[in-house]
């Protein structure tokens, strides 16, 4: 059983977001929040601008208009107040985005090595306990080229706790994975929520993992541009009000029958 | 070649290589019958298209088209698109079609492509060209002012010392666009200073001054030729390298992942590289000075037959005003920075997809290359208006 989240205290605020790329609008009106200690799962089909809104969300992509607050601090204030709120998030791209010209160390060890004082042989120590954590001890001078797909994500979730975040963003993590390795990361989620308290927000499209990994989802549609519904993904299942939302957790193609 | 299916045939001739069209009329209705070899790989399709196009203008006065192909018809796709196009063209025309009996795995097609049409009006969205340039433009003017002034606050972060930058990044910089570029500098201005000694020797002669050769090649040398030669190789070789490396990053979403931590791609990325081709051009320019004077001893002393010193001496005499040197590494500086600004922008701008990428890494250089001359020009115009020269 997953600890219960906290449901007075949310640490991501969305309010009345409205993103687009150029002039093509691509989500509106978006309003949820993430509890404390919880995994939200954003979900709907391809190209309804799940990855569009993870990127407002950690800083990447302004938004035209609306407020995104985390842990109580807009992040789209000034420069100088949303590098330190950054420092408090941790993303893990789709492909890993590992610095390909270092070694999986360097990668690990670059966030410390600028943000802390930390002398050599503790980062070196930290940096080991943090592959240890995804299973990639002895790939230290390993370089980004020389892993599988699998081993990257890894590395690049290591390197995106590299500073203890209080936050961790996940683009798809079971994107081109195999379904054990994936399978994986979702239990590694739920422990490191369980054992430090980190909140989650996963971008996925992954029914198992959806059913496995989340307290909480959205779901977003491409029709309408925003987002449909936010609930337990087993509620979702059980009492939407939206056709869409249960055909998708149950993978039926209405539109087709 | 059947002769039958070049006709308007009943014969029922199932010829199995090539495709056949039967039909039959009643009244206001007519019966399309197809069957035979109705593959991509037959040379027969553009006739049977033919075939349909002036049965259907002579079937003006029809009002039902019944279609139906035989379950021993041999097909693929092209038959799928053959159906779909006589439907929409028969539709269109107000007329009435049935599909009658086709095989199973047809009909399935047939209603598969029907379903979808994309979007709302059977085309995607998709922006015209013209809004898109429309709405890019500003792009052109807005970005490149931002990137430098960017640049110039990652800059003064790097004076004050808050900068990111890491000295290893610098170093490894440095050496790749300062020493690994040596032998192919030494080369190109080698025989830089070699080809203007000859052809300065040749109309030297005309004066009988042929000695007047030391001051042409180091004069030209280390006004022009050192700093430009320099520049156009270090575009090529590293402003291209940039555009590559950082248009690499930013498609792996390398550059994206430094955002999130709060580290400025600027400072960390883009500063090592431009401050170390910054401070390598001008020496690259010093060595390339002296290799190219070398080039013209060479020529004076194997060719003109004079003697090393004399040769020596007369450069000396010609550049008794180090000012003549100094206004080259000058302008080497500014080329240096042009290179690196100009390579690391179209790097960290290019777009998600490989084919922006190689276009990304051409402009670069011919951008770089571009403004290099532009400089240049401006250069010499201001040193001449300053009577420096």
């Amino acid at each position: 059983m997953t600890a219960l989240p906290n449901y007075s205290n949310p640490v991501i605020q969305v309010e009345g977001l409205k993103l687009a790329y150029g002039d093509h609008l691509v989500l509106q009106n978006l309003t949820f929040e993430v509890q404390q200690g919880s995994c939200l799962v954003i979900m709907g089909g391809s190209g309804c601008g799940k990855s569009t809104l993870l990127k407002s969300l950690v800083g990447l992509l302004p938004p035209i208009l609306g407020d995104v607050q985390i842990n109580k601090k807009h992040l789209w204030g000034d420069d100088e107040l949303r590098a330190d709120i950054l420092r408090d998030l941790g993303v893990l791209f789709q492909g890993g985005a590992l610095w390909s010209s270092m070694s999986i160390k360097e990668n690990v060890s670059l966030p410390l090595e600028i943000y802390t004082d930390l002398d050599e042989t503790e980062v070196e120590d930290l940096v080991r306990y943090k592959l240890s954590l995804v299973g990639l001890s002895g790939f230290e001078d390993f370089y980004p080229s020389e892993l599988s797909g699998g081993m990257k994500k890894r590395a690049g979730l290591a390197r995106a706790m590299a500073l203890d975040p209080k936050i961790l963003f996940f683009d798809e993590p079971s994107a081109g994975l195999d379904p054990i390795t994936s399978r994986r990361l979702d239990d590694l989620i739920t422990e490191l929520k369980e054992s430090l308290g980190i909140t989650f927000v996963v971008v996925t499209h992954e029914l198992a993992s959806i059913f496995e990994i989340a307290d909480d989802a959205i779901f977003l549609d491409a029709q309408s541009k925003s987002l449909l519904e936010q609930g337990k993904p087993k509620g979702l299942l059980n009492g939407s009000k939206f056709p869409q939302v249960i055909d998708f957790l149950t993978r039926n193609d209405s539109s087709s029958s | 070649m059947d002769k039958s299916t070049q006709s308007n045939s009943h014969s029922g001739n199932s010829e199995l290589n090539i495709p056949i069209m039967e039909w039959k009329r009643e009244k206001d209705e007519i019966l399309i019958i197809l069957s035979g070899y109705w593959r991509l790989s037959c040379r027969e399709r553009p006739r049977i298209i033919k075939r349909w196009q002036s049965l259907v203008k002579q079937s003006s006065d029809v009002r039902v088209f019944h279609i139906s192909c035989t379950d021993s018809a041999d097909w693929d796709s092209s038959l799928v698109v053959f159906f779909k196009n006589a439907i929409d063209d028969l539709r269109s025309k107000k007329k009435a079609v049935e599909v009658g009996s086709v095989p199973a795995g047809l009909s399935q097609l047939l209603k598969l492509s029907d379903s979808d049409r994309g979007g709302k009006d059977g085309k995607v969205n998709k922006v015209d060209e013209f809004e898109k340039f429309a709405t890019d433009f500003p792009n052109y003017f807005v970005q490149p002012i931002e990137f430098f002034g960017a640049v110039i606050i990652a800059f003064m972060e790097f004076i004050s010392g808050r900068s990111v930058m890491r000295w290893r990044d610098f170093f490894e910089s440095a050496k790749q666009c300062g020493a690994s570029a040596l032998p192919i500098v030494t080369l190109i201005s080698f025989l830089t200073g070699l080809t203007m000694a000859f052809v300065g020797s040749v109309q030297l002669e005309k004066f009988n001054a042929k000695i007047y050769v030391a001051d042409l090649v180091s004069l030209a040398m280390v006004r022009e030729m050192g700093a430009l030669m320099v520049a156009i190789i270090m575009a090529g070789r590293t402003g291209a390298s940039f555009a590559a490396e950082l248009g690499n990053m930013n498609l792996n979403e390398e550059i994206d992942s430094l955002r999130t931590f709060g580290i400025s791609p600027i400072s960390f990325l883009v500063l090592p590289r431009t401050l170390a081709l910054f401070l390598m051009t001008p020496l690259l320019t010093l060595y390339a000075d002296v290799v190219g004077i070398l080039g013209g001893l060479t020529v004076g002393t194997v060719v003109m037959n004079f003697s090393v010193i004399h040769y020596l001496e007369q450069t000396q005499s010609a550049l008794t005003h180090m000012w003549e040197v100094y206004s080259g590494v000058t302008k080497s500086l500014m080329f240096g920075l042009i290179i690196g600004l100009v390579g690391c922008y179209k790097g960290m701008y290019s777009g998600r997809d490989s084919a922006s990428l190689g276009k990304s890494v051409t402009s670069a250089v011919v951008v770089a290359i571009t403004f290099i001359i532009i400089t240049d020009a401006l250069f010499e115009t201001t040193f001449s208006y300053l009577e420096l020269r």
